[in-house]
């Protein structure tokens, strides 16, 4: 329907006018602002009505429906308790569902497994081309990044576009197991990724909860497989630096192979077998644990 | 102090923007809190730096402080300089383990044994990043702190970033200083150039926001249903059409911002084609010519204009394509095949 006219009918337009004009001396241009700010809200306000009116009629509609559908539904199970005596022991059927609940059911189930797929840090959803992949990964309980791969996979598998770092071998993963092999190109991606943000999550545990401990900066690498750093430990009330070298050889691991722990010349013996120790711990316990373990002993 | 150096560091200083000057000196950390505090940094910027060099001379800075201080310059603002990326290859596939220390030793080994009148300094950054600043002298002068090149370089990745300064010749031992020392094997200049450095590392290294379709667990936002202009009086006559161009643009360029990009080149050597009949041309031959579009942010630009109603969506993939392919320098040559990627040559 149309809008009643909001703005006074041409014989007040003068008289309004004037008396406007009495009030904002701004001019013209600034009282026709002020009438379409006024059309502006009336009509919003109007709209506003509206909608609820219709929302209104909507519902009572719906209402309506409902109660025709329960009314046909208990007439459907009248008759059937009509026509077969209840035997004993035997439930009466229940209505069978309607597709819409079948639907609902549906859905549900389905979103359930692909919450589950989300969790175990591999789901796919199919896109208009191919599949659309995310990789999330965790380190110990701490959800971390989440990459994605779009694939197409037609004339063949390949990767169209990827959020997965530079640094990770990617190529070199598709290139051996993209064509032959998706299940398991997705498995090595996901464990490279996995020990990747795991390793990077302990050695930023290490800057930000151990900096006390540490000497000096920490020197490491875009794929944190390398850590080279020193730290200080205390013997007979006095401390002594460690220089340590992780190398984390396996890409898919997130505990290092080789450990070098070595302290200054001139520390005494019995720290020898503090840096064994600790040269041990390192290999198999995870970095910041390792730390938190010695600020405690 | 050397008075080269005592100007050099002047002059450094006198770059930086007043408000600005307080924190860079505190990340340079060379002179001491205590130091700092003495200098009144609400003075005109001469005597700033007429103070800072003063102060240097207690502490008796030589070169090698004065140049960090020009990389933490560079480091803040990297857009004063054009950038070039460069792709470096290699064929072994055993995992690289970067040793920092060897790359610097390596670096300046090889620099140094071609040229030994050259400043090289280092600087480590959180994300990973290396920069590295050489300052060129020749066999016979030293360095000249002006004429400095910079090389960021993320470890354990292919690419290289180079803004170099107005001496080109020294280029190629640059790139091969960088290839040893990274234990690659060659490397090559990519067609991709830009004052943003973060917009080229974001391009090369795809952390621009691509749209992913994937299940997401967390229920996604609904989009606001109720038409903009409650109005009923206005109607919109080209929604469809509206919501078809938001839709195409939404896919090409994803919802994020873009990468920051000044220009894009595209070498043009085709055909004219024109009415056999009319035989334009005596000679066979390709049309030269070279398309250049400019603008202080390209990609945001050219996502506007179809929205703005200045083109046709979808855009030509020829402007699209920037970010995925990495690259802003284009020559394109006549049509081969039928593929459409093939007419673009590297």
């Amino acid at each position: 329907g149309g809008l009643a006219p909001v703005f006074p009918l041409p014989g007040e337009w003068r008289g309004k006018m004037d008396e406007e004009k009495a009030y904002s001396p701004s001019g013209v241009f600034a009282y026709l602002e002020l009438l379409e700010a006024r059309a502006y809200e009336a009509a919003v306000k109007q709209e506003e009505m509206e909608q609820q009116e219709e929302k209104l009629a909507r519902l009572k509609a719906r209402v309506q429906e409902l109660r025709l559908q329960r009314d046909k539904l208990r007439a459907k199970v009248d008759l059937q308790q009509q026509e077969q005596p209840v035997k004993e022991g035997a439930v009466s059927n229940p209505a069978p569902p309607s597709a819409r609940a079948v639907l609902e059911w549906k859905i549900k189930s389905l979103k359930a497994m692909l919450q589950i797929f989300y969790l175990t840090g591999i789901s796919g959803k199919l896109s208009k081309r191919g599949v659309c992949f995310c990789i999330s990964t965790a380190y110990e309980g701490t959800y971390l990044d989440s990459y994605h791969l779009d694939l197409l996979t037609k004339p063949e598998v390949q990767i169209y576009r990827h959020s997965v770092p530079i640094f990770i071998p990617l190529q070199q993963i598709a290139k051996k197991y993209l064509q032959t092999d998706i299940k398991r190109f997705l498995s090595v991606l996901s464990d490279h990724l996995n020990a990747y943000v795991g390793r990077r999550y302990q050695a930023d545990q290490l800057q930000e909860h151990f900096s006390g401990l540490l000497k000096g900066t920490l020197q490491r690498n875009s794929l944190c497989n390398l850590l080279v750093f020193n730290y200080n430990v205390s013997s007979e009330s006095k401390t002594f630096p460690f220089n340590v070298r992780l190398l984390y050889g396996d890409p898919c691991c997130s505990l290092p192979t080789e450990v070098v722990v070595s302290c200054t010349p001139d520390a005494p013996a019995s720290l020898a077998e503090t840096a064994a120790a600790h040269s041990d711990l390192f290999r198999r316990v995870a970095l910041h644990k390792a730390f938190r373990s010695f600020s405690s002993a | 102090m050397d008075e080269t150096v005592a100007e050099y560091i002047r002059r450094t200083v006198l770059k930086i923007p007043r408000d600005e000057i307080k924190m860079m000196l505190q990340k340079w950390g060379f002179l001491s809190e205590a130091q700092l505090e003495t200098i009144n940094f609400h003075q005109i910027k001469d005597n700033i730096s007429q103070d800072v060099v003063q102060l240097c001379e207690e502490n008796s800075a030589d070169i090698k402080q004065a140049a960090v201080l020009d990389i933490i310059y560079n480091n803040i603002y990297p857009n004063k300089r054009i950038w070039s990326v460069y792709q470096m290859n290699k064929t072994g596939e055993e995992t690289e383990f970067f040793d920092l220390t060897d790359f610097k030793k390596k670096f300046k080994r090889l620099l140094r044994s071609a040229l030994k009148n050259v400043t090289i300094t280092f600087k480590e950054y959180e994300d990973n990043a290396i920069w590295i600043r050489i300052a060129w002298g020749t066999p016979y002068t030293k360095p000249n702190q002006y004429k400095t090149s910079y090389v960021v370089y993320h470890s354990q990745t292919s690419y290289v970033f180079i803004s170099a300064s107005v001496l080109k010749s020294n280029l190629p031992l640059l790139c091969q200083a960088l290839v040893v020392a990274s234990n690659y094997q060659d490397i090559r200049e990519m067609e991709l150039r830009s004052h943003s450095l973060n917009s080229l590392k974001d391009i090369v290294f795809k952390r621009y926001s691509q749209n992913f379709q994937t299940y997401s667990p967390r229920p996604l936002t609904e989009k606001n249903v109720a038409p903009e202009t409650v109005d009923l009086r206005i109607i919109q006559e080209n929604r469809n059409e509206k919501e078809r161009i938001q839709r195409l643009n939404r896919e090409v360029f994803g919802d994020g911002p873009q990468p920051k990009i000044e220009f894009a080149q595209y070498k043009l050597e085709t055909m004219f084609k024109s009415d056999p009949k009319m035989d334009v041309l005596d000679k066979k031959e390709p049309f030269r010519c070279l398309v250049k579009f400019s603008s202080p942010h390209l990609l945001e630009s050219l996502k506007s204009l179809a929205p703005a109603g200045m083109a046709d969506a979808p855009l030509s993939p020829l402007l699209t394509c920037i970010p995925q392919k990495a690259r802003n320098y284009f020559k394109i040559r006549e049509k081969k095949g039928v593929l459409p990627g093939s007419f673009v040559s590297p």
